[in-house]
């Protein structure tokens, strides 16, 4: 069942008198219970793609056009206070580099009860903080440190926090925007590993956005990669990363061949030369077309649709036949 | 070093400077400022020999031959005022010149040299810094007399800790960064790297600091003047606004003798106010002075 | 150096300095303090040669020095001659009647300036957000007597509706305490007015400073997700960590809330430590002028640890000695 949809969405940025298109006409889905990774290079789009979702972009970011279905509602037509109901209650995000999300002079519990308290408005205090220390024990921190600051916790702890923080409600859908990126591998492993028990604890859907293709390789569902505000390849992780059919475009063949693989022999390394194109001044075709090597004429003047090629596997590539109608 | 600094600005700062709204102001009001002080006085020169011939001649309110009328000895308002405008900038750009010599000079050697001799420079700055600054120049003005130049000296010396502390500071991040240490290392000698690497570095955080000591210097000087520890020889517009008011002129209604100092005063400090935020906004974008 | 023990010394030793400073000072009086004082006051020698050993003025300057100190622990300021009383007592007077004038118009200028300056800064680049700056900055460039005087004139003497001298009604019979205070009201407010017009832009520019900073901050991001209204986003996330640098400053307003007092009482005759300075430079009563000057040192010492206090308790990263 399709937990949200979002349909043809566009998102423009207001720089000054320009506006800067940084989600370009994107469609995609969620079902329930499933794990999605959004993957892509810095400025590609996908964090404002994401925060779109729960509506909190800056204030110079707009939703242009097109519409976002959550739980059979359409939440794009949503004023600020219905979408402040929804928040956390139903849509909660862990967001990225957890070092200054966190309020320094309110205690960690308080920072959990808050929005159990907006939300849950019947409970007493007693009951949230106690839930507040029960979440805090499952994400592994001790109960005894329920009471202290954001300041007294390590990197991996406060973002074990947050992810504490995020359950609070017991949401439908968790948005993780690079939940591990600023930590280090050792502790990497083990957030992920709480987000393998908890997402089968709470029923959690996520949605997860890293630049790191392993770690969502191993954590999700599917996978979602997006090249300049435009989806270039959405399908299961085990087909898009899988040796049988693989990746279909050739942004994410190159970005697969950019890691390592320590059970291959060595090869050496080719990052993607070239810069992602500048959303100001966006050409004509394929927005990847100036980087790849394998591109065409046709490239360069027709932009390619996201057409299906598998089961649940689609790729917006002039390159790649398409399933037979 | 305010008019060198003045001079040194380059082209593009001034034309920032233009364009900020705030900046723009205060660039007119300074320039407008800078133009009465010194050509007022010449063009309408002040006698202060020259009272009224009679008791009608006293608090006379503005006409057409007096501009603004006439004080408590009958003489002209008007001419005082231009010569009021020369004395505050004179006094508040001398004092600023003093307090800005000794503050950046405190600031990078305690920051630069840092150990013991930041610790003495420090504990002076601070000292100055907590004890109540209007009280003490009220306490030196009483004890040392009420010449010009003493009251120049009394509000440099108390206006440099700040200065101070701020350079101070600009100069440790500097110190931290590799280049100093590369310096060094080549054999460059403390004097030659002070001066070719930090005070360049600390040279747009300084002016723009300079230029709001101005304003508290001219404040400082008219409220010694208002509270009598001016120098009676010379007027400037607090000494006015001190025998405005002690001569009862805000009793008797003489608005035009106790309203256009208050309003000179105002605006030089304003104009160097603006001034100095904005240049403040411009080059140092990332965090600046406080206010 | 972040321990309270450690605090409290730093203070002591401030107020020593201050002591001693204070003393140095007063004695580079060029001329003879003594002669200058029995010129003015018209003394005979006996008075003169008395005066001289009660002011220890008969050792050298060490021994001088220690006879101060020694008076200053037992409360003895002096004694002053153009009031014929002791310092101490008219210098305490004045105290309680600048704390009562201080206290009232720092309440307000706090609590108003920095509702304006959240109300301005939340609302960063608008035209209200605009206009409250430069308001701020124009307010901030008055001198403070000119704008008692400005009162003066519009309220005591065109509306003639205000007290516009002293603390009370000259020779005023009251019925009741309640009429007494309310005298005391009515002269206050011309005063705390004046004090408050110019100081208030000092607070309306830090909070709203201070307030823009934290607005960028992650944490205010994670407060918007949760759900929360506006107000709630503002206040409990926002001010509460905007304040803590509002506090850091206000050790700075300390020195400037002197310099506005001082000029406040002098234009309202308001019988406070400001008119005592004054008067006593008029008359050239140093021993007055050199209390006034230590008290109000000492009061800025303490006020400025008294903040530093309030600021370790409301920042929970600094009892750690983060």
């Amino acid at each position: 069942m399709k937990l949200l949809e979002l349909n043809n969405v566009s998102i423009d940025y207001q720089q000054g008198t320009q506006k800067i298109r940084a989600v370009d006409d994107v469609s995609m889905y969620l079902n329930q219970g499933e794990f999605l990774g959004i993957a892509g290079e810095s400025g590609c789009g996908k964090t404002t793609l994401a925060m779109s979702i729960p509506k909190l972009l800056p204030a110079a970011a707009s939703i242009s056009s097109g519409s976002i279905d959550f739980a059979g509602e359409r939440i794009s037509d949503f004023s600020e206070a219905q979408l402040n109901q929804i928040r956390w209650k139903d849509i909660a995000v862990v967001f990225q580099g957890a070092l200054n999300s966190l309020n320094p002079v309110q205690k960690i519990v308080d920072q959990i009860i808050e929005p159990i308290m907006i939300h849950e408005p019947g409970i007493s205090e007693k009951t949230a903080s106690n839930r507040a220390v029960e979440l805090l024990e499952q994400v592994g921190i001790p109960g005894s440190r329920a009471e202290m600051y954001p300041f007294e916790f390590s990197g991996g702890m406060k973002q074990r926090v947050m992810i504490a923080m995020a359950l609070a409600c017991k949401p439908k859908l968790v948005i993780a925007d690079e939940p591990i990126t600023a930590l280090d591998v050792m502790t990497q492993a083990q957030i992920m590993d709480l987000f393998r028990v908890l997402a089968k604890d709470f029923e959690l859907s996520l949605i997860m956005i890293s630049h790191d293709l392993s770690v969502l390789a191993e954590l999700c569902d599917r996978v979602q990669v997006m090249y300049a505000g435009k989806v270039a390849e959405v399908g299961q992780s085990q087909t898009v990363f899988g040796s049988q059919v693989g990746a279909k475009h050739r942004y994410t063949q190159q970005l697969l061949k950019s890691y390592p693989n320590i059970h291959q022999e060595r090869i050496f390394i080719e990052g993607i030369a070239g810069y992602p194109p500048d959303l100001a001044k966006v050409q004509a075709g394929c927005r990847f077309a100036p980087r790849c090597d394998l591109a065409i004429d046709k490239c360069f003047t027709q932009e390619p649709a996201l057409i299906q090629i598998g089961n649940d596997h689609q790729v917006a590539c002039h390159l790649v036949p398409g399933d037979s109608k | 070093m305010t008019i060198e600094a003045i001079e040194s600005k380059s082209p593009k700062t001034m034309r920032l400077l233009w364009q900020d709204p705030l900046g723009r102001l205060g660039l007119i009001l300074t320039g407008f400022v800078f133009a009465m002080a010194v050509v007022g006085p010449m063009v309408f020169p002040f006698d202060s020999g020259q009272v009224g011939k009679d008791a009608s001649s006293i608090l006379q309110a503005p006409s057409s031959g007096l501009l603004l009328g006439t004080d408590e000895l009958g003489r002209d308002v008007f001419r005082q005022f231009l010569m009021g405008s020369r004395i505050s900038l004179v006094v508040g750009l001398m004092a600023t010149l003093i307090s800005t010599v000794i503050g950046a000079s405190v600031g990078i050697l305690g920051g630069y040299f840092r150990g013991k001799t930041d610790s003495i420079l420090m504990s002076i700055t601070d000292f100055f810094l907590v004890v109540p600054q209007m009280p003490l120049m009220i306490a030196m003005g009483a004890i040392f007399g009420q010449n010009l130049s003493i009251i120049i000296l009394i509000i440099g010396l108390l206006s440099w800790p700040r200065t101070a502390r701020i350079i101070r500071s600009q100069t440790l991040s500097l110190r931290e960064r590799a280049f100093i240490v590369r310096a060094k290392s080549l054999g460059s000698t403390n004097l030659r790297i002070i001066r070719i690497h930090v005070i360049p570095h600390v040279l747009p955080m300084l002016i723009s600091n300079t230029i709001l000591v101005v304003a508290g210097a001219i404040l400082a000087e008219a409220t010694l003047a208002f509270i009598g520890l001016g120098d009676p020889n010379w007027i400037s517009w607090g000494s006015m606004l001190h025998f405005a008011f002690s001569t009862g002129a805000v009793g008797r209604g003489a608005w035009w003798y106790f309203m256009p100092p208050g309003v000179g005063i105002l605006l030089v400090v304003l104009a160097f106010t603006l001034l100095g935020h904005s240049f403040d906004r411009i080059k140092n974008p990332h965090g600046g002075t406080s206010s | 150096m972040k321990t309270l023990p450690s605090k409290v010394l730093r203070l002591v030793i401030s107020i020593f300095a201050v002591c001693t400073f204070n003393f140095f000072l007063f004695h580079l009086i060029p001329g003879d303090p003594i002669r200058l004082i029995a010129r003015a006051q018209k003394l005979s020698p006996e008075a003169v040669a008395k005066m001289r050993k009660d002011f220890g003025l008969d050792g050298t300057l060490v021994e001088q020095y220690f006879v101060y100190l020694k008076n200053l622990l037992h409360g003895d300021l002096g004694f002053s001659f153009s009031l014929k009383e002791n310092v101490s007592s008219v210098v305490f007077r004045a105290l309680s009647n600048t704390f009562l004038l201080l206290t009232v118009s720092t309440l307000i200028v706090v609590l108003a300036g920095i509702a304006i300056g959240v109300y301005s800064g939340s609302r960063y680049g608008t035209k209200k957000d605009s206009s409250i700056v430069l308001t701020s900055l124009i307010l901030w460039s008055l001198p403070t007597f000119w704008v008692g005087m400005l009162l003066v004139f519009t309220f005591g003497v065109w509306f003639g509706i205000l007290q516009i001298s002293g603390i009370t009604t000259p020779n005023a019979i009251y019925g009741s305490y309640l009429e007494y205070v309310a005298d005391i009201a009515n002269h206050l407010v011309l005063p705390t007015l004046t004090l408050a017009i110019v100081d208030i832009a000092f607070f309306i520019t830090v909070t709203r400073t201070s307030l823009v900073e934290v607005l960028n901050e992650d944490f205010m991001l994670t407060a918007r997700g949760k759900g929360l209204g506006r107000r709630a986003i503002i206040w409990r996330h926002g001010v509460r960590n905007a304040l803590l640098p509002v506090l850091t400053a206000s050790a700075l307003y300390i020195s400037a809330l002197v310099a506005g007092a001082i000029q406040v009482e002098v234009v309202y005759s308001w019988p406070g430590m400001g008119l005592l300075m004054y008067n006593s430079v008029l008359s050239r009563d140093y021993p007055v002028l050199e209390a006034c000057f230590l008290i109000s040192s000492v009061v800025v010492l303490t006020a400025n640890f008294l903040s530093d206090l309030l600021y370790r308790f409301l920042d929970p990263r600094v009892e750690a000695g983060q």
